[in-house]
């Protein structure tokens, strides 16, 4: 049973990252946590064919977005949503013009941090259709490659980078409607060329 | 060389450190030497980061690691 000690020792250190993303996947609380549970266990009884000195991430990440997909998504009743509106390129750094300065006033890279909150961060990536949501979380959060995303979802990579590509636009016209929400935007600021 | 148009078309899979060294070595050089596309850059940069940092800042509900280490434990000894 060494092996499995091992796993469950090694393993149990992206148990939070799984959540996490467990949590966008399912926007669910219960559900996650029978997800990533589920994914343990599955983990555990496939020991054997996992590769020791492999992405031991990336294999869990791989069995939980499996998991995910051929479980919860089959329990949906709400039709399949795989079409996303268009949204124009840079969208959201095109109308940053329009962003009130004066509530704006940390460093750059705080400004960002500071400008969205973390729910409507949570929100934008969970209202977008699976089909874009998964890669988007499994890039952008994750941080894995085009090449480990296709290799999870079993797609070719240029439908993970299309699908990045408009799931991120989409994601960044989702953050512009909650900052406009919020009264954040002036949209007469915006140069009428852009 | 890559222009600016280049860049903003490459300017994600950059990001994403997807391009060749190659390739990524002329984007550095383009953006080294343009404001706007360096600008560009910069803001997908940070936006990146504070996706990251806002979408895993998610407490674990209590006892969770718990549960997990006895879900595996209860498959070892049969009563799954």
């Amino acid at each position: 049973m060494g092996a499995r000690e091992d796993f469950t020792n090694d393993a149990m250190q992206y148990a939070p990252q799984l959540f996490a993303t467990a949590l966008r996947m399912t926007r669910n609380r219960a559900d996650a946590e029978d997800l990533v549970q589920e994914t343990f266990l599955k983990g555990w009884r496939a020991f054997d064919s996992y590769q020791q000195g492999t992405n031991l991430r990336a294999w869990l990440f791989r069995i939980m977005t499996n998991t995910f997909i051929n479980k919860y998504n089959s329990q949906q009743r709400r039709p399949q949503e795989t079409e996303l509106d268009d949204v124009e390129e840079l969208f959201l750094f095109r109308r940053m013009g329009a962003f009130d300065q004066s509530k704006m006033n940390q460093s750059a890279e705080d400004q960002m941090l500071e400008l969205f909150t973390d729910e409507e961060v949570k929100n934008a990536i969970e209202s977008l259709p699976e089909t874009f949501r998964i890669p988007v979380l499994l890039s952008d959060v994750e941080g894995f490659s085009y090449k480990e995303i296709a290799e999870m979802l079993e797609v070719p990579i240029g439908t993970v980078m299309s699908r990045l590509h408009r799931g991120r636009k989409a994601m960044q016209k989702m953050l512009y409607e909650y900052a406009k929400e919020r009264g954040l935007v002036d949209e007469s600021l915006l140069d009428p060329q852009d | 060389m890559a222009d600016c148009q280049e860049t903003l078309n490459e300017l994600e899979s950059y990001l994403d450190s997807e391009l060749s060294e190659g390739r990524a070595n002329e984007i550095i050089t383009h953006l080294k030497g343009c404001t706007d596309c360096q600008g560009a850059y910069e803001f997908h940069a940070d936006l990146r980061t504070a996706i990251k940092t806002k979408a895993t800042n998610e407490e674990l509900p209590e006892g969770f690691l718990d549960r997990l280490r006895d879900c595996l434990g209860d498959d070892v000894l049969g009563n799954d």
